[in-house]
């Protein structure tokens, strides 16, 4: 499920960034090209704000600039430009008020003591395509990822969302990947939970007609 | 046969195709037998093709586009100015 970043795009940004570091600022075009819809839709999702991830995508590609040469290669290229836009993502928001976010643990699975589900699912895996990329779906979804806590949500914006691999997200956050799975699960649980609400209520009326 | 809950716990490794062959095979058994665990298991699946299709969408305005074109054409003319 996860779609890491190819061995030949590595290649190629790591080269893109020894010429910058050596003074070929035409290379910054292309790493600019590369990384600044990446950055703007990943502060997007943390801001959920328009001018704010401009300003984030912004201040991310000056700091980039500015600062390649602090860009030792220790780790991925990629993974140093996420945590640069997380923490540019996180100064904005930090500046705003925050709705408390719900907890996680109520929406998770429940079992019986024998260790058998409780809840009734109903699957409505199939009934999502009509009902893809709709105003009131988007809205769902957002809204859902938003109540998300902190920690879930990152880990999930940047490993299902923008495709990194288990391993990068750690690289990112600086977490084991057994803590980037644990959080990822309990991510998709409950926004699974909350998805289901609404899916099930339109698979129900589908069922009707 | 497993429970439920383990069986959900190990969704995660199932769909990344990280787990051995004999749990592979005990959990798609208990699949077959439970309903409500393979309707768990599509939707968890759904759950995150629905948000990346939704949320990846998000792309980067024309207007941004040039002003961060802006910006870096002007970062690159104070450099060249520096040398």
């Amino acid at each position: 499920m996860s779609f890491s970043q190819p061995k030949e795009d590595k290649e190629i940004e790591e080269s893109l960034v020894r010429e910058f570091q050596g003074g070929n600022l035409d290379a910054f075009d292309k790493i600019a090209e590369i990384y600044q819809k990446k950055v703007y839709g990943l502060s997007f999702n943390l801001t959920r704000n328009q001018m704010d991830a401009q300003d984030v995508t912004q201040e991310v590609l000056l700091t980039l600039f500015r600062k390649i040469h602090m860009f030792q290669g220790k780790s991925a290229f990629s993974s140093w430009v996420y945590r640069i836009t997380l923490n540019a993502s996180y100064m904005k928001l930090r500046s705003k008020k925050k709705e408390p976010n719900v907890s996680i643990y109520e929406l998770m699975p429940s079992f019986n003591g024998a260790g058998f589900q409780q809840e009734k699912i109903q699957d409505w895996s199939e009934n999502t395509e009509s009902l893809m990329f709709t105003n009131e779906t988007r809205e769902v979804i957002n809204k859902a990822v938003d109540l998300l806590p902190e920690k879930e949500k990152v880990v999930f914006l940047l490993r299902d969302v923008e495709g990194l691999s288990t391993e990068e997200t750690g690289d990112v956050l600086d977490l084991t990947v057994p803590a980037v799975k644990s959080r990822l699960h309990r991510a998709r649980l409950f926004l699974r939970k909350k998805l289901s609400n609404y899916f099930e209520e339109f698979s129900s009326r589908k069922a009707e007609k | 046969m497993i429970c439920c809950k383990e069986c959900l716990d190990l969704l995660y490794d199932y769909i990344d195709g990280n787990l051995d062959q004999e749990t592979t095979k005990t959990l798609e058994e208990h699949f077959e037998e439970c309903p409500p665990c393979l309707a768990f298991l599509n939707t968890y699946k759904s759950t995150t093709n629905v948000c990346r299709e939704n949320l990846s969408e998000a792309g980067i305005p024309d207007v941004v586009r040039d002003t961060l074109l802006k910006v870096i054409n002007k970062q690159k003319a104070e450099q060249q100015n520096k040398k």
